[in-house]
């Protein structure tokens, strides 16, 4: 009767748990990324710790800020790869080595279903989109490092029950941004979100992370999607072995369960302050857009730049707008060059920019200035998040994005029923 | 771990929904600059709401807070400033990263208290016990239960909060390089 949480925790921890249990699991893998491991060095030796527990299963990604532009950057990413030596982390995917470090774990096999991850970010849950469980612990990443366990309250799951078929000019991001509208936020407080249902047979591993990248936004601990033959297939064809899946029970006790109607989304923009803050799209047509960027953990694919390239194809970025596109790894970028999407994007005005978090990552890369409205595909819109704090910022599909930045002005992507059928 | 007072009486500071721990519990600045130290938070909590506050609460004051307490990105600057200022926290809700940093912080903390802001005004003396989940309104001479937190969790608090329990763990169990427990 375990919940697929519950069993997750229960093999790391090495007892069976329940919701609400406090325990000790040891992960699978540790991921830090590059603008906390130095953070998380310093205060090792804060603390007098001279080794890691198992730092063979750490995993460290240059992400953040993969290109230094400024003597400071550079100098930390020299830091980062000191303190990679110095304690030996097993998997140090330093710049031009994978890319997004919440996507190319899974593109890579390192990460597979039914693992537990620990790590510094909320959107280790990223990772559920194969069934594994990521779970974000703050500054007590510390402790994770030196004892390889941290305390952790086992998280209750609320199941959402997933059915109905995506209409055509809608994407997986807006049926995400949707849901967390819609959902209320004390059911999904701190619960593991799971998504089951015959409405993801159509959804890819890239769709489904989406949908488990944008979930934490309103407050679930993690979220994860029932593995099932897309996951299998998706193993098969990178040459993974498929395990036996880890899934809730029939009478598995959940907190709660949830429908979500794929057919009865229209696309979705997200309004200042926060991502839950969506509203459909025909409310914000015609407003004036500067800045526009497609990528990040939550829409950086290889099935959203198809996306995008489909809309941008034979088009230019419209006057006073500039468009920034991020695969978000090394992997995507290869696949979307072969694909010829990557001159599409390039013919079209846009800006690529470099595998990894892209705008997304506090926009040291193609930020915002004061005044301006931006559109993209980021995981979160507070302000500030890309720059200047008196900035508008909006988050879309990649379709409304790539119709917003060759118009000018914010698109429901509908209206162009070329660029999607 | 005797000796720890787990009993606080004080005067109510009573605040309504949806306080956020960035800007309205604490300036997000000290976040952004990592400062940890409770001594200089205190002087800051609550400065988003109302600048003079900081100065006029006294150790063993208590905080009773409405649903979504601290919500927002899960800095641990707000409730460690709570920490410093020697207050006690009552809640109807508090989201869990939150949640887990008041825990973090050492706070004496009852997180899940619904109808808690309808049980006392700002200047009330209340005395809450947060071992057992009892809360009393002196000036109205009314009493009510909330779940307390789990034993494990109380004993982070008792220690310290989490800086303060990790060390105590280090020096109990040594790090990877003397105990490395594998599965």
């Amino acid at each position: 009767m375990p919940t697929a949480a519950e069993k997750i925790l229960s093999r790391a921890a090495g007892l069976p748990v329940r919701a609400g249990d406090i325990v000790h699991p040891i992960p699978d893998l540790v991921t830090l990324h590059d603008w906390y491991v130095t953070h998380a060095a310093a205060a090792l030796d804060r603390f007098g710790v001279a080794a890691v527990h198992r730092p063979e299963r750490v995993l460290v990604s240059t992400d953040h800020e993969p290109v230094a532009t400024s003597p400071a950057a550079a100098l930390r990413q020299r830091q980062a790869r000191q303190v990679a030596t110095r304690f030996r982390f097993g998997l140090f995917h330093d710049v031009g080595r994978g890319g997004l470090g919440h996507v190319f774990p899974v593109e890579h096999g390192i990460v597979r279903p039914g693992m537990l991850i620990m790590g510094y970010d909320p959107h280790l849950s990223n990772f559920g989109a194969v069934g594994a469980l990521g779970l974000c612990v703050l500054n007590e990443v510390t402790e994770l490092l030196a004892c390889g366990t941290v305390w952790t309250e086992v998280p209750e799951t609320l199941r959402v029950r997933v059915h109905g078929r995506l209409r055509p000019g809608v994407t997986v991001r807006d049926a995400a941004q949707r849901f967390i509208a819609q959902a209320d936020p004390a059911l999904v407080d701190d619960a593991v979100v799971e998504f089951a249902g015959p409405g993801l047979a159509a959804l890819g591993v890239d769709r489904r992370m989406t949908l488990v990248n944008t979930t934490v936004e309103l407050g679930a601990r993690s979220a994860l999607v029932e593995p099932d033959g897309v996951v299998a297939e998706y193993l098969e064809g990178r040459g993974v072995a498929v395990p036996s899946f880890v899934l809730s029970d029939p009478d598995a006790v959940f907190r709660g369960e949830i429908d979500l109607d794929l057919g009865a989304v229209t696309p979705q923009v997200a309004l200042p302050p926060r991502p839950e803050c969506a509203v459909p799209v025909e409310e914000v047509v015609g407003r004036r857009v500067d800045h526009a960027y497609i990528g990040s953990c939550a829409s950086g694919f290889i099935e959203d730049l198809r996306l995008a390239a489909a809309v941008l194809r034979g088009r230019r970025v419209a006057p006073g707008v500039r468009l920034f596109v991020t695969p978000v790894t090394q992997d995507v970028q290869a696949q979307a060059a072969r694909e010829g999407l990557l001159q599409i994007f390039t013919e079209a005005g846009a800006a690529l920019t470099v595998p990894g978090c892209g705008v997304c990552a506090g926009g040291r890369i193609g930020g915002v200035a004061q005044g301006e409205v931006s559109i993209g595909t980021g995981t979160r819109n507070d302000p500030g998040r890309l720059g200047s704090a008196d900035a508008t910022l909006m988050l879309a599909s990649p379709l409304t994005v790539a119709a917003s930045a060759v118009a000018g002005v914010v698109t429901d992507p509908r209206t162009l029923p070329e660029a999607w059928s | 771990m005797s000796g720890f007072a787990w009993t606080l009486r004080g005067r109510a500071w009573v605040f309504g929904h949806d306080v956020a721990v960035d800007g309205d519990l604490m300036p997000l600045d000290f976040a952004l600059r990592r400062e940890t130290d409770p001594e200089v938070l205190r002087h800051h909590v609550f400065s988003g709401l109302d600048p003079g506050l900081a100065a006029r609460l006294r150790p063993g004051d208590i905080v009773v807070a409405g649903r979504r307490f601290a919500q927002g990105n899960p800095h641990i600057q707000g409730l460690l400033g709570l920490r410093g200022a020697g207050l006690g926290l009552v809640a109807e809700s508090i989201p869990s990263g939150s949640r887990r940093n008041a825990v973090n912080a050492g706070l004496r903390v009852l997180p899940a208290c619904p109808g808690a802001t309808a049980e006392a005004v700002t200047g009330d003396e209340l005395e809450v016990d947060f071992a057992e989940g009892v809360f009393r309104n002196r000036t109205r001479g009314t009493e009510r239960r909330w779940p307390p937190l789990p034993p494990p969790l109380r004993a982070i608090i008792e220690a310290g909060g989490w800086e303060a329990a990790f060390r105590a763990r280090l020096a109990h169990e040594g790090s990877a390089a003397q105990a490395d427990r594998t599965t």
